[in-house]
C-alpha cells in the first residue's frame, strides 16, 4: 500500500493553567492513499486531537513531538488545498454573513487560482454534487436559511472545493438526526469514491464507522488501542476495549433490556 | 386510569405571517411504571412535547391530565408543589446545572423546596441519593464542572428522583454520553423504574435504545403522530413512511459482522 | 497561570493599580497626615508650590494648604465615585434581571422607565436632582447613580434574556423553585460578569460627574472636592494656574488609574473564562 501520510511517534500535550495534559501518546499510524479510515473513541480518547494535528489546526497552546510525513504528496500539505476538513457544527464553520456561493468560490479562487466567474461556476457545480436543491439560487443563500443537514452539505462542498487529497470529517454527522446522518454518510462515501480522495472519518459511533470505513483505528486515553480492517475489528476484535465498545452498541437487533413481563398490571 | 393523559395537544409558532404547528393534535397516555418513547427526526416536535408536558411552555390547545388532575389548570404555588411528582433529565448534563453549583447544592434544592427533609437531615439524604444512583457521598462538595459527564448525568437523575416523582421526562438523556457510560445509565434508569414504579417519557432519536428500554413508542413526523404501539413491534416492522425511514437510517453493526464471518 | 500573575504581567493594569493604590493611600492617610479642617487657613494666601516645605503645593486664595485639600479631596472623589457606581450597578442589575426574567408587561414597564431616564442627559439629571434636593455627599452619589444605572440595566437584561433560555433555568423551574429565587439566585449571578465589566467606566464617569457638580458649586459644601478646587482656582487662573492644574492632574490620573485597573481585571478574568 502507498502511504499518503505516515504518523510517527506523535505526542500532543495541551498546557492548561500550568498543568500539562497529554492528548495523544506516541501514535504510529499510516494512512493509505485512497482508503477510508475511521478513528473511533469516546470523549478524551484524543481522536479529535489527531484530526487537528493532521490538518495542522492544533491550538498554539499545544506542544507536539514526533511527526507526520507525507510520502503521498510532493510537498508539505496546505490546509484547505490538500486537506479538506468538515467539523461537527456546520454553523460554526460557515460565515453567517457571507453568501454560501462566495464561501465555496473563495476556496477555489484562493487555492486553484480560478477567476471569480470560474470559481462561482465551480461553486455551483459543487452544490450540485452535494445535492443541494436548486444550486443556482442556493449560491446567493445565507447559512441561516438552510437546515442543519443542508449546511453540512455546504460545508462539505467548501471542504472539497480545492480538490484535496485527504478529507477529514470530525464527528461531521453527530449533530444531525438519524435520517440526515445517513444521507450525509452516503454523500461522503460517494464524493470520496468519485474523486479518489482519502477519508479520515472521526466518530464516537462504531456502527456508523463500520458502515463507512475500510479500516478502523480504536483510540482510548490518547493511545491507539487497536487497528484493523472493519471486518477484523467488528468480527474478531483483539482487544477487550474494542469488544466493550461493540457490546455497548445498542442496535435494532439488540435484546431488550426491559423485563416486559414486569409491566403486566 | 392512566398516570398521564395528553389529549389533542397543539402548539403553534408564528414566524412572520406564517403559522407553524410544532405540535399538531397529539394524544397519548402513560401508565405508572411504564416507559413511553417519543421518536422522530429533528423538528418533529418531540422536545416541544416534553416542554409542554412539563409546563415549561404553554400549549395553544389540548388537555394534559396528570395523576387525575387537569394539569394545565394548576398555577403558581399549586403548580410548584405538584412539580415534585413530574421531573426531568436533560440531554447535556453540564448545561442542566447552574455553572456555579456544587453537587450538594443541586440535590439540596429539591429537598428544601418541597420540605422533604429538615436542614439537619438533608446532608444524610443527599448522601443517600448519591448512593442510590451509584455515586459516593464524598462527591457532594465537588463543583458540577469538576466531575465527569457520566457522574453529572447520575447527579441529574438523583435530583429528579429526590422528590419521589411518578413520572420523569428524559429528553435525549443518554444521547450525549459515551457508549460505555450509556449502558450503565440505562441500567440505573431501569432499576429505578423497577424499584419505585417511576414512569418515563423517553425522548430519543435512537431507535436501538428505544427498542431496548421502552414499552411503547410514538413516532412523530412534523408535529403529528405517524405511528404508535409496542416498541419492539413498531421498530421491527414499521408501517409509516417516517418509521421506515428511521429504521433504514439507523447504523447497523450486524451487517458488517455477517460480512466478516 | 493564575489571574493575579497574568494581571501583574500587563503593564497598563499594573500602572492603573499603582495609581489606584496611591489614590487609596491618599484617601486613607488624609486624616492622619492632615488632621483638622483642611479648609482652615494654614499660611499666606496664594503661596506658589515648592516655596515653603511645610506647604509643598502652596496655598490658595484664602491661604488654605493645597496638599491637604488634595488629600481630603481624594476621599470625596473616591467615596462618591464608588458609592454612585455601586448604587448604579445594584439598581441596574436588579431592574435588568427583573425585566429580562419576567418578560411581558413587567419588562415593558421597566424598560420604558429605563428609556425615560436614558433620554435625559445624565449630567442634567444629576444637576436637577442636586439643585432640588440639596447637596450632601449621599445626595450627590444618588444624583450621579440616577443617570448611570440604565447602562448596567440594559446589559443585565440582555444577558438575562439569553440565560433564561438555558437548560438549568428550566431545571430550576422543574424542581419547583420560586421564580424570584430563580431570577436572583440562579440567573443574576451568572449575568453579572458583563455588568461588572462596566464598573471601571462607571466609577470613572461618576468621579468626573462629581467633580463637574462641585465645579458648578453643587457639591457638598462642607467637604473639599477636586472639582471645587478647580473652580476656586479659576478666578486666579492667570496668576496662579497651579491651583487649577494640581487638582486637574489628580483627577486625570485617578480616572486613568480606575480605568486601566478595571480593564486589567476584566481582561485577565475574561482570558480565564475563555480557557475553561
Amino acid at each position: 500500500m502507498t502511504a499518503l501520510a505516515t504518523i510517527r511517534d506523535l505526542t500532543v500535550t495541551y498546557r492548561r493553567d500550568g498543568s500539562e495534559v497529554a492528548a495523544l501518546k506516541s501514535i504510529n499510524l499510516d494512512i493509505a492513499v485512497g482508503e477510508r479510515l475511521a478513528i473511533i473513541g469516546e470523549s478524551g480518547s484524543g481522536k479529535s486531537t489527531l484530526a487537528l494535528a493532521i490538518a495542522r489546526l492544533l491550538p498554539a497552546s499545544s506542544a507536539v513531538s514526533g511527526g507526520i510525513e507525507w510520502p503521498g504528496l510532493a510537498h508539505a500539505p496546505l490546509g484547505g488545498r490538500d486537506i479538506g476538513f468538515v467539523f461537527q457544527d456546520p454553523s460554526a464553520s460557515l460565515d453567517p454573513v457571507m453568501a454560501i456561493g462566495k464561501q465555496i468560490a473563495e476556496v477555489a479562487h484562493t487555492h486553484l487560482g480560478l477567476t471569480w466567474p470560474q470559481a462561482y461556476a465551480k461553486a455551483k457545480h459543487l452544490l450540485e454534487r452535494v445535492r443541494l436543491p436548486d444550486p443556482g439560487s442556493a449560491l446567493r443563500a445565507f447559512p441561516h436559511q438552510l437546515s442543519g443537514g443542508q449546511k453540512q452539505r455546504v460545508a462539505i462542498a467548501a471542504a472539497i472545493a480545492a480538490g484535496p487529497k485527504l478529507l477529514i470529517a470530525d464527528e461531521a454527522t453527530s449533530a444531525l438526526d438519524t435520517i440526515v446522518q445517513a444521507e450525509i454518510v452516503a454523500l461522503i462515501r460517494r464524493l470520496v469514491t468519485e474523486d479518489g480522495m482519502t477519508l479520515l472519518f472521526i466518530s464516537h459511533d462504531i456502527a456508523l464507522a463500520a458502515e463507512l470505513a475500510e479500516r478502523i483505528a480504536v483510540f482510548r486515553h490518547g493511545q491507539l488501542v487497536e487497528l484493523g480492517t472493519t471486518a477484523e475489528i467488528v468480527g474478531a476484535p483483539a482487544q477487550a476495549y474494542t469488544r466493550t465498545l461493540l457490546d455497548a452498541h445498542i442496535g435494532l437487533d439488540a435484546k431488550p433490556l426491559l423485563n416486559r413481563a414486569g409491566l403486566d398490571v | 386510569m392512566s398516570l398521564l393523559t395528553v389529549s389533542n395537544l397543539t402548539k403553534r409558532y408564528h414566524r412572520g405571517d406564517k403559522t407553524i404547528a410544532a405540535v399538531d393534535d397529539v394524544s397519548f397516555h402513560i401508565d405508572s411504571g411504564e416507559t413511553l418513547a417519543l421518536a422522530g427526526p429533528s423538528g418533529s416536535g418531540k422536545s416541544t412535547i416534553a416542554r409542554l408536558v412539563l409546563r415549561l411552555i404553554e400549549p395553544d390547545d389540548g388537555r394534559i391530565d396528570f395523576e387525575g388532575d387537569d394539569f394545565l389548570a394548576l398555577n403558581g404555588a399549586a403548580l410548584r408543589v405538584r412539580r415534585a411528582r413530574l421531573q426531568m433529565v436533560f440531554q447535556d448534563p453540564l448545561a442542566a446545572f447552574n455553572p456555579r453549583a456544587t453537587v450538594a447544592r443541586v440535590l439540596d434544592d429539591p429537598l428544601r423546596i418541597h420540605g422533604i427533609a429538615s436542614r439537619s437531615e438533608r446532608p444524610r439524604r443527599i448522601a443517600a441519593l448519591l448512593e442510590r444512583v451509584g455515586l459516593t457521598a464524598d462527591l457532594a462538595p465537588r463543583a458540577i464542572h469538576e466531575i465527569s459527564g457520566g457522574q453529572r448525568q447520575r447527579v441529574a437523575i438523583a435530583r429528579a428522583v429526590a422528590t419521589k416523582p411518578s413520572l420523569i421526562v428524559l429528553d435525549e438523556a443518554v444521547s450525549a454520553l459515551d457508549v460505555s457510560v450509556r449502558g450503565q445509565i440505562l441500567d440505573l434508569l431501569l432499576d429505578l423504574q423497577r424499584q419505585e414504579r417511576i414512569a418515563y417519557l423517553f425522548i430519543s432519536h435512537d431507535l436501538g435504545v428505544i427498542r431496548a428500554i421502552a414499552h411503547r413508542v410514538v413516532l412523530l413526523d412534523a408535529g403529528r403522530i405517524a405511528e404508535s404501539g409496542d416498541a419492539c413491534a413498531v421498530i421491527d416492522a414499521p408501517q409509516s413512511a417516517i418509521g421506515k425511514a428511521l429504521v433504514a437510517a439507523a447504523p447497523r453493526l450486524n451487517r458488517t459482522k455477517q460480512d466478516a464471518s | 497561570m493564575s489571574p493575579l500573575r497574568r494581571f501583574l504581567r500587563t503593564p497598563e493594569a499594573v500602572a492603573g493599580a499603582i495609581l489606584l493604590a496611591v489614590l487609596i493611600a491618599m484617601a486613607l492617610s488624609a486624616p492622619l497626615l492632615f488632621p483638622g479642617d483642611p479648609q482652615a487657613i494654614a499660611g499666606p494666601a496664594l503661596l506658589s508650590p515648592f516655596q515653603d516645605w511645610s506647604l509643598p503645593l502652596g496655598t490658595d486664595r484664602l491661604g488654605r494648604n493645597v496638599l491637604a485639600e488634595l488629600f481630603h479631596g481624594a476621599r470625596t472623589s473616591l467615596a462618591v465615585g464608588l458609592a454612585a457606581a455601586a448604587a448604579a450597578l445594584v439598581v441596574g442589575a436588579v431592574v435588568g434581571t427583573l425585566a429580562g426574567f419576567a418578560g411581558g408587561l413587567v419588562d415593558e414597564v421597566l424598560m420604558r422607565i429605563t428609556d425615560a431616564f436614558q433620554t435625559v442627559p445624565s449630567f442634567l439629571l444629576a444637576l436637577a436632582f442636586v439643585s432640588v434636593v440639596g447637596s450632601s455627599l449621599g445626595i450627590v452619589a444618588i444624583a450621579i447613580a440616577l443617570g448611570t444605572w440604565t447602562g448596567p440595566a440594559r446589559v443585565a437584561r440582555a444577558e438575562v434574556l439569553s440565560i433564561r433560555e438555558r437548560d438549568y433555568v428550566a431545571g430550576a423551574r422543574v424542581i419547583g423553585m420560586h421564580p424570584l429565587v430563580i431570577a436572583f439566585r440562579e440567573v443574576l449571578p451568572n449575568a453579572l460578569p458583563p455588568v461588572l465589566a462596566m464598573s471601571s467606566v462607571i466609577v470613572a464617569a461618576a468621579i468626573l460627574t462629581e467633580a463637574a457638580l462641585s465645579f458648578l458649586g453643587l457639591g457638598d459644601p462642607n467637604r473639599v472636592t477636586w472639582g471645587g478646587m478647580i473652580a476656586e482656582g479659576r478666578a486666579v487662573l492667570r496668576t496662579a494656574p497651579f491651583l487649577s492644574i494640581v487638582p486637574g492632574i489628580a483627577l486625570v490620573l485617578t480616572v486613568l488609574g480606575v480605568y486601566l485597573a478595571g480593564e486589567g481585571i476584566v481582561e485577565t478574568t475574561a482570558v480565564r473564562r475563555g480557557l475553561s
